[in-house]
Parts: C-alpha cells; structure tokens; sequence
C-alpha cells in the first residue's frame, strides 16, 4: 500500500486500475490531431499548455505552499531566450528550448535564495513585483526589441507544436509525479507547506529545498515559453510578461484544486474551454472574466480543494491526515 | 481517478465535436475580419469594425461586388482577437479553417497583425488590414498581406514640414514624448527624424511608458523651453499631457500630436483646450477628393458614418472601408466568383499588387519592394490642427483649407 | 533650480495621492491580516461612480465625495462577511486563501466594468481643473493640491480616529493580539467588517479624485493596485502613520527618476526599491510593520 504525500488518491487502489485509464487517456491524446480539425488541435494546443503550466505553478503554489503571484515572468523569459537564441545568435529552436528551461531555472533560484525567506502575503507581494519588473525591463532593453516586441521565423505546423506541447506537458506532471508525490522530496516540501518550523526542526534543510521547489517551477514554463514563442512567432512584453499569465495559472490550479497532482490539469481545461467557447458563441472576449472570477471565489468559500475535491468525492481534504501519513513515513 | 477519467473523456469528446464540415456551395462571398472586440484595444477595434460595416452595408446596397457581369453580395464574419496576439492566430485559424473565407480583413492593431499574418500566408489566404501602421509588419515581407495605411514613420514627417516650411517665426527647437508602445514608438523616432532632417534642435526626446504619470517629464520638458511640443502617442495620453501643460503653465509655441485627432474622446477630453493642437492623418472628410467607386468624395463617406454610427470617421475608419474597396476592385479584376479555390487566391494576390485605384479614401496601391513592402504607397499624410474647434487641414500647402495657426497663445492669454 | 523646485513639488503631489490609496489598505492589512488584491478595483469603481454621478445628475463630481464614501461604505460591509468566511476557513492557510478570494474579486470586478463599459476611455473635470497657482519659482496644479491636502486630511482624521477615539483603540487593539482583544470583550467581526468597510469608502472616494486627474477605464486598477502595495511595503504593513512618509518617498522617487533620469526607468526602479525593500527590511523602511 503506498501513501500519497499531497495526493488525494484512494491509497486502496492498485497500480494497474490507475494507469489503464491514464494509458488511455495518453493514446486518444496522441491520435487525437489526426480526427480534430485544425481550429480543434489548436485549441487542445493551448489547452496542453496551460494544464502544463498551472501544474508548474502548482509546484511552488501549491505543493510547497508559497504563492508566486509573478510566476509568468519565467515563461516570458523563456519565450525572449529563445527568440534570442534563434534570432541573434542563430542556433536552432532546441538549443533556445533548453536555454529557456535552465536560464529560467536558474533566475528562479537566484531570486528564490532572497525572496524564499519571506512568508504568505510579503512572498506574494514581492514575486508580483519581481514579475512586473521583468516585463518593464524588457520594455527598456533593446535586445528584447522592447516596445516592438520581437518577431521569430514562422514555423507553420500545427501538428508539430500540438506534439511538442504534449510532450513538454506530459513530462510536467511526470516530473511532478516523480518528485513530488512519489520521492523524499516531495515529503520534505509537505512538510513545509504544512509546517515549516517544525520541518526545520527535524532537520529538513527547508531552504535548499524550497530553491530547488522553486527552480523545477520555473523550468517548465521557461520550455513552455520558448514553445510559445516558436508557435506564435511574435511576442511582446505584454503578451508574454503580463499579469494576466500568472493570474490564469493561478486561477487555473486553484480551481482544479491546489497541491494535488491533477487538479491543475482539470482547471485548465475548465477555465480555457470556458473562455473559448463563450469567445466561439458570443463572440468577443470579456464576461469570461466575470464567470472565472465567480468560480474563484466559490471555490475558495465552498471548496477549497478545487474540482478536483468535487470529483474525488473527499470533499474537504484534512490537512490532518497528510501530516499524520508524514509522520508515519518520516518517523518523527 | 475512476471520475476524472470520465471527466477527461467528455472532454476529449467535447473537443472532437468540432469535427469536418461538408464544403459548401454558396453565391456571396464570405470575408473574414479579425480585430479587436473586447480587450484593452477594443476602442480601436470597434473603428475598424465600423469601417468594414460600412463597405458591407455599400457594397450590398450596390448590389455586390460585379464579377464578370453579375453580382455576388458580400457578408463579413468577425472573429475578436482580444487583443492579444495568440487570439488573433486562433482567430484567423478559425476564420480559414472552419468558416472557409474567401479573405481576411486584418486587425487594428501590429501586434496582433504580426501574429495572424502568418497564418495567412500558412494557407495562402489573402489579407489586408485596414488600420494596422507598424513598418515591422512590411519588413517580413509577408506574401499574403497587404495594408491601406502607410507605416507609422512616414506620418510626422508632414507635421514637422508644416511646422517649418510654413510658419514664421521658424521654430528652432523641438522636445518629443513618445508612449513606449509599438505605434507611438515609431511614431516618436519618425518625428525625431523628421526634426533632425529640418534642421530643428531636439532639446529632449524620451520615452514613457504607458500608463505612467506624465508630470515630471513635462516638468523636465518645460524648463528647457522648447518651441514644439510633440507627443508620439494615441490620443489618451495626448489628452493627459496637454491638460498637465497647462497646469503646468507651460508655453510652447506649438503641441504636436499624432493619433486620435478626430476621435469625440479627445475633443471631449480636452474642451476648449484642442485649440491650436497640431495632428497628423491621412484623411479627412473635407479633403478635395473625387472618385467613382463607392462614395464619390470623403464628405460623403463621413454623412454615411455619421448616418448609420452617429459618429465622425477618422482615418481607420476610412482605410478600413478602403481595404474593402481594394478587395472589391481585385476580385473584379480577376474575375473570381465565390467561392474561391486557391488559384483565384493566388491570383488575388496579383490583382492586388497590380492594384492602383483612386477611392474616397485616396489612392491605393500597394508597393512591391523595398521597407514598406505591401503597404500603402498612394497616400501622403496630411497635417491638420484644431481652429475654431473645428479640425482643419493646415498642409501640406498644396491641399490645405487654412494656414497653420502659429504660435499659439499661452494658456493664461485664451 | 526652478526645475529642482518644481520636481520636489511634483513629487509631493504625486505622493498626496497615493496616501488615500494606500491609507485605507494598510490599515486592513493590519487589523484584519487580508491583502485585499482588489483595491485597485475598488478605485476603479470609485472613478466610474463619480463619473456615473456627474452623467446623470450633473455638477461638480467633488459634491458627491460623501455620498460616494458611504455608497462604497455599504458595498464594503456587505462583501466583508464573505471575505471572513474564507479567511476563517477550514483547514488552509487563511492568508492564501484571503489573498485568492480578494484577487477572484478583483477579477469579478475587472471583467464587469469590462463588459459594461468597454475599453472606452471616460475622464470627469471639477471647477479646480487646469487651473493652477504659481508660487515662486514653481507652478502648484490646483487639483493635484487639493489631492494632496485631502491625504493629509485622511491621513490625520485616520490617525485621531485611531488613537485617541474608543473605536479606534479597539481596532488596534484587534490588530495587535487579536485573541486577547476578543477575550477583552471587542467583537472582532463587526470591528473587521467596520474597517473593512472604512477602508472600501475611503478607497473608493480616492477614486473620484483620480479619475478627475486622470483618465478613467475599467484596466485602470493595477496602477492603483502597484501604488497601494508599493507604498504600504515601504511603510510597513499596518503602519498607519507610515503611510504618509512612505507615499511622499514614493511620490519623490517617482518625480526625481523622471525628471533626472528618464520616464522608462521609473516603473522598473520603483519596483527595484520596492522588491529590495522587501528583501533587507520587510517590516517597512521606518521598521514599524508587522
């Protein structure tokens, strides 16, 4: 019998009845391009992207308790790496793809190592600001063309970024599965996310690990911002440094349930699906916001365990029992 | 997991159900718009909006487009981009794909230009964009689109030319604040270059973003006592500087600006104070133009606006209708009936390089080579400013209605 | 030097107003521990009540500064209870979960405005617009002075509610040692839902004066937004008296970095110093934070 550490699965439940239906879900994903027309493929795109990137946000967010409220910066850097990459040193997209990654990592855990020591809302404050200084910084600099924004040679391929996304996004909760709720370390970050002192006090080196948390969050969406930019072929401060990012992983994660593997996965497609097709069948682009922010605030009033409470059927989760599971494992 | 698994499944099936659509006959040609209906530059879009309203409303009135004899009536779908980037590309895909449009009227905005053009020229469907100015859009060279406004940096230089050839005394010195956006970028490097061309000293050029509280750099600008003021900007942060001036007390012989000028926000922003303010456009209804297209001169175009929107047009509204007029002509020429295979597209794109028509709006004709590749080669920018409350064309001398106003008043003397 | 003169009062002036935003949010964070992430909505929504006001029954917007505080008085008393219900939550960290049901609200009110209003720009003028008094070497914007005065007088009214009120001494009492405060017999809700509905008032006013001196339009909020964190991690979070220095520094900083440097780097500099800020002194420059 496995215990879970920030996951809210039945521990009862044998490997096998798990994975069939994520196997499943793997293989329509993969034909799914060649049965959907092309507006579709790009929709399930940006879909894949989201999912991945609130599940990043969920890393630091919600695994290690510290809302980063300027987390999008490192999927603009990313996507401003890459174009620099391919445009002024003219290596290929993948070259750009893991500068992306890694420079994006590693920013997370410069700021991370200052920053980290701070606590719920000065944390929040001070990633806001680190994010918004990003996006004028890239405003002023003229390597990130600033103000024009900057163009990327087009790749028009819609099956390619579909497969890519899936990939970088599969490897997202992969990784998260890995290393959260499956290795050591995932423990160490519940325990400080549930109790940070006490951890220290049991020798958990909460700093070192609250910097890794931090650097694996800011990974994937340095990838996914490269992606991005690749995809979309023109990006600008606005489009890719803005608030609006950080709050749709926010809302996203939160929705589909903080700290649990999958919930950042159901949140995106909720809240992107919602924005689409009320764009498709209203035709502009505003309400959507009226409805999420509705939602948000009745998940935090109702279920603060996001859908994916709803859908598991445990409703409020006990931060009890987790800390209890962790005892039992790390033997305190 | 047994429910998220379901969940996930009617998810996938939600999104297969946007599975192939028979191909359709139809006999009116369906074009596509993508702009800007919602988002922070929905302002804008909403004037593109109605400029290309208005060439369906006249081209159907007329008819439809004339095609070797017979008509076909034309119906626009829209798609909003959000104004953002990524929507506008999710828009166009969807436009081409799922609607299956002839062609593509384009956004209001570069940005979002610069996104969807690749789109285009992705499934070789042609595009213009009646509004979108930023010279980076030429510089791709994008094959499939075209633009009925010349770049931002071709504009100011009227204004500057104005300023100097025209009035006396010859203003010695200049100090610019541009908006540290795409358009209001350029258009503030364009009136530097401008200046330095005409021999004006600039006594401070700088760059704010949007947004910001523009006090301290007029501050700055006016302890150095310049001649012209000018603003690269649209014409919510024109308002804003020019109300801080006169707060300010801050005399220069002149305030340039460049967008916006006839837009009821400006003038209801500013009031009495317009007065004097120099701007820059490429059309305005009381231009001396004669044409035998649709509308045969700019005043009427402005009472059929006014008529159907209780608004005036100003020069978006004008390109927007006139990147109609240049489909319209194309597809004349070519003899193409809805809907359009992908030879008639291609050779859309011919027609509309080999297009040289004289509209309401002004000449069209797309260049073909060098920076401004595929953007419109036929229009000069006028200056205009603001006498009487009522917004005049002051150059260049040969079209202008009144000579320039120079130089203005100080505040505490109107 | 006349530019210098001038760049000072510029700065002053700027900081004059960014009291009023950031006065009522400091407070809230210091009785009750909720960073409310909507106050840039609650100017928002100030701006377009007064510009509402003005449409429909005319006049001076300024005449209707009362009636807007005790309109966003009531809408403040009636959002607290649910604000109470999910800090005081089951189970999470009832920071976070503050902090998230305030940005939920900020995005209900951001897309509402959207859509009812559009992205169109509006802008109010008062009988004190474009007028200005020229003292010396400098020119002093009357509106802008008037902001100012009007922050020294929230400013001061807050601090002699504060301290030398019986309320007053109950609410900082809540915000010392909130528990003992309850045990002392102070109800802890109704002082929550009072300062909270004190601070929506106060905010919302601020909002008129902002959008006579600037323009009005639904996205307005994050400016505000910016400004209020900015000056009340400067001051130390739930420092009142803070405020005031903290918002004249920032005003000055702003004016100064303009002027001297240039306008593109203000925004990063001031975010610059607020992050460091944060980093070498989080209880604010003055120390006094909590």
């Amino acid at each position: 019998m496995e215990v879970q550490a920030g996951n809210i699965e039945a521990p009862s439940l044998s490997l096998a009845r798990r994975f069939v239906p994520l196997g499943l879900l793997l293989l329509i994903a993969l034909i799914y391009p060649w049965l959907a027309v092309p507006l579709w493929i790009r929709f399930a795109t940006e879909i894949l992207m989201w999912a991945g990137l609130a599940q990043s946000w969920n890393i630091i967010g919600g695994y290690t308790g510290y809302l980063d409220f300027g987390h999008g910066a490192f999927f603009g850097v990313g996507a401003y790496i890459t174009g620099i990459v391919m445009l002024q040193i003219g290596w290929p997209f993948w070259i750009g793809l893991l500068f992306s990654g890694v420079l994006a990592s590693l920013l997370a855990m410069m700021i991370g190592y200052p920053t980290l020591r701070l606590r719920g809302a000065y944390f929040a404050i001070a990633t806001w600001a680190f994010g918004e200084m990003v996006r004028q910084i890239a405003t002023i600099l003229n390597v990130t063309g600033g103000a024009d924004g900057m163009q990327l040679p087009s790749l028009l391929n819609d099956l390619f970024f579909y497969y890519i996304m899936l990939l970088v996004t599969a490897l997202t909760y992969l990784t998260t599965y890995l290393l959260l709720d499956r290795a050591r370390f995932g423990y160490k970050v519940l325990a400080i996310r549930e109790h940070e002192e006490a951890a220290e006090m049991v020798g958990v080196n909460t700093v070192w690990i609250k910097i890794q948390a931090f650097g694996l969050s800011a990974f994937f969406p340095g990838i996914f911002g490269g992606i991005f930019a690749y995809w979309i072929t023109y990006i600008h401060p606005d489009s890719v440094l803005g608030a609006q990012l950080t709050d749709f992983m926010v809302v996203m994660a939160f929705l589909g349930g903080i700290g649990s593997l999958w919930g950042p996965f159901l949140g995106a497609i909720v809240v992107q699906l919602v924005q689409r097709i009320l764009w498709l069948v209203w035709g502009e682009g505003t309400f959507y916001l009226v409805i999420i922010g509705v939602a948000i605030c009745a998940v935090v009033l109702f279920i603060p365990n996001g859908l994916i409470g709803l859908l598991e059927g445990t409703g409020l989760f006990s931060p009890r029992e987790s800390v209890n599971q962790l005892k039992k494992k790390i033997k305190w | 997991m047994k429910r998220l698994s379901i969940f996930a499944l009617i998810t996938v099936a939600i999104l297969m159900v946007g599975y192939a659509q028979a191909q359709e006959k139809r006999d009116f040609f369906k074009i596509g718009v993508v702009t800007s209906l919602s988002g922070e530059l929905a302002f804008g879009g909403t004037v593109t909006k109605r400029g290309y309203d208005m060439w369906e409303d006249a081209i159907n009135a007329a008819g439809g487009i004339d095609i070797g004899g017979k008509k076909y009536k034309v119906q626009l779908v829209y798609a909003d981009d959000q104004s953002t980037p990524a929507t506008a590309a999710v828009g166009g895909e969807r436009l081409i794909t799922q609607e299956k449009v002839d062609c593509i009227l384009g956004p209001y905005a570069s940005g979002t230009t610069l996104a969807l053009a690749p789109i285009c020229e992705k499934y070789k469907v042609p595009h213009i964009t009646g509004s979108a100015e930023s010279p980076l859009i030429w510089l791709k060279k994008f094959k499939y689109t075209f633009g009925t406004i010349p770049p931002v940096n071709l504009g100011p230089r009227s204004a500057i030319q104005t300023l100097t050839q025209d009035v006396t005394p010859k203003p010695q010195s200049i100090a610019i604040l541009g908006i540290d956006d795409a358009f209001s970028k350029f258009s503030a490097e364009a009136m530097k270059a401008a200046a330095e061309k005409a021999g004006i000293k600039i006594l401070k050029y700088e760059i704010v973003p949007e947004g910001s509280d523009y006090t301290p750099s007029v501050t700055a600008i006016k302890s150095l006592k310049p001649d012209i003021f000018a603003m690269g900007n649209h014409e919510k942060a024109a308002i804003e500087m020019i109300k801080i001036a006169k707060e300010l007390k801050f005399n220069p012989k002149a305030y340039v600006q460049h967008y916006g000028m006839s837009t009821p926000d400006f003038r209801k922003g500013l009031g009495k104070d317009i007065e004097y303010v120099f701007g820059i456009s490429y059309w305005t209804e009381n231009m001396k133009i004669q044409s035998t297209g649709l509308f045969k001169n700019p005043k009427e175009f402005a009472d059929a606006i006014r008529k159907k929107f209780n608004v005036d047009p100003d020069y978006t509204e004008a390109g927007c209708t006139g990147a109609g007029i240049a489909f319209q002509e194309a597809l004349r020429s070519i003899k193409a009936a809805p809907p359009l295979t992908d030879a008639q597209k291609d050779a859309l794109i011919g027609a509309l390089e080999n297009l040289n028509i004289g509209t309401f709006y002004g000449q069209i004709k797309f260049a073909t080579e060098g920076d401004a590749y595929h953007a419109n080669a036929g229009l000069q920018s006028v200056t205009l400013q603001y006498q009487g409350g009522k917004l005049t064309e002051v150059g260049p001398p040969k079209t202008r209605v009144a000579p320039p106003k120079y130089p203005a008043p100080p505040w505490d003397k109107r | 030097m006349e530019l210098f003169f001038q760049t000072i009062i510029d700065g002053l002036l700027i900081g004059g107003l960014i009291i009023i935003v950031g006065i009522g949010f400091s407070l809230c964070f210091g009785v009750m521990h909720i960073v409310d992430f909507a106050v840039g909505e609650w100017v928002m929504l100030g701006a377009y009540a007064g510009y509402l006001m003005v449409r429909y029954f005319g006049h001076d917007p300024m005449i209707y500064l009362p009636v807007i505080f005790l309109i966003f008085f009531v809408l403040g008393w009636l959002v607290y209870p649910l604000i109470f219900r999910a800090v005081s939550g089951k189970g999470h960290n009832p920071v976070i979960m503050g902090l998230v049901f305030t940005f939920g609200l900020s995005i209900i009110a951001k897309g509402g405005a959207l859509s009812v209003w559009g992205y169109h720009i509006q802008s109010i003028t008062t009988w004190l617009s474009g007028k200005s008094l020229s003292i010396g070497l400098v020119t002093v914007p009357a509106l802008r002075f008037s902001g100012f005065l009007f922050g020294l007088l929230v400013t001061l009214l807050f601090m002699a509610f504060l301290y030398k009120t019986k309320f007053g001494i109950i609410i900082r009492a809540t915000a010392q040692d909130r528990d003992t405060a309850n045990l002392l017999g102070a109800d802890v809700r109704k002082v929550g839902a009072f300062v909270y509905s004190l601070y929506a008032g106060v905010t919302g006013m601020s909002g008129v004066l902002i959008g006579a001196l600037f323009s009005i339009h639904a996205a307005m909020g994050a400016k505000y937004a910016t400004l209020a964190f900015f000056v009340v991690v400067l001051a130390g979070m739930g420092y009142v008296p803070g405020v005031l220095v903290a918002a004249l520094v920032l005003g000055l900083l702003q004016s100064f970095v303009t002027v001297y440097i240039g306008g593109r780097y203000t925004l990063a500099a001031l975010f610059l110093v607020m992050y460091g800020v944060l980093l070498i002194t989080p209880k604010g420059i003055l120390k006094r934070g909590i």
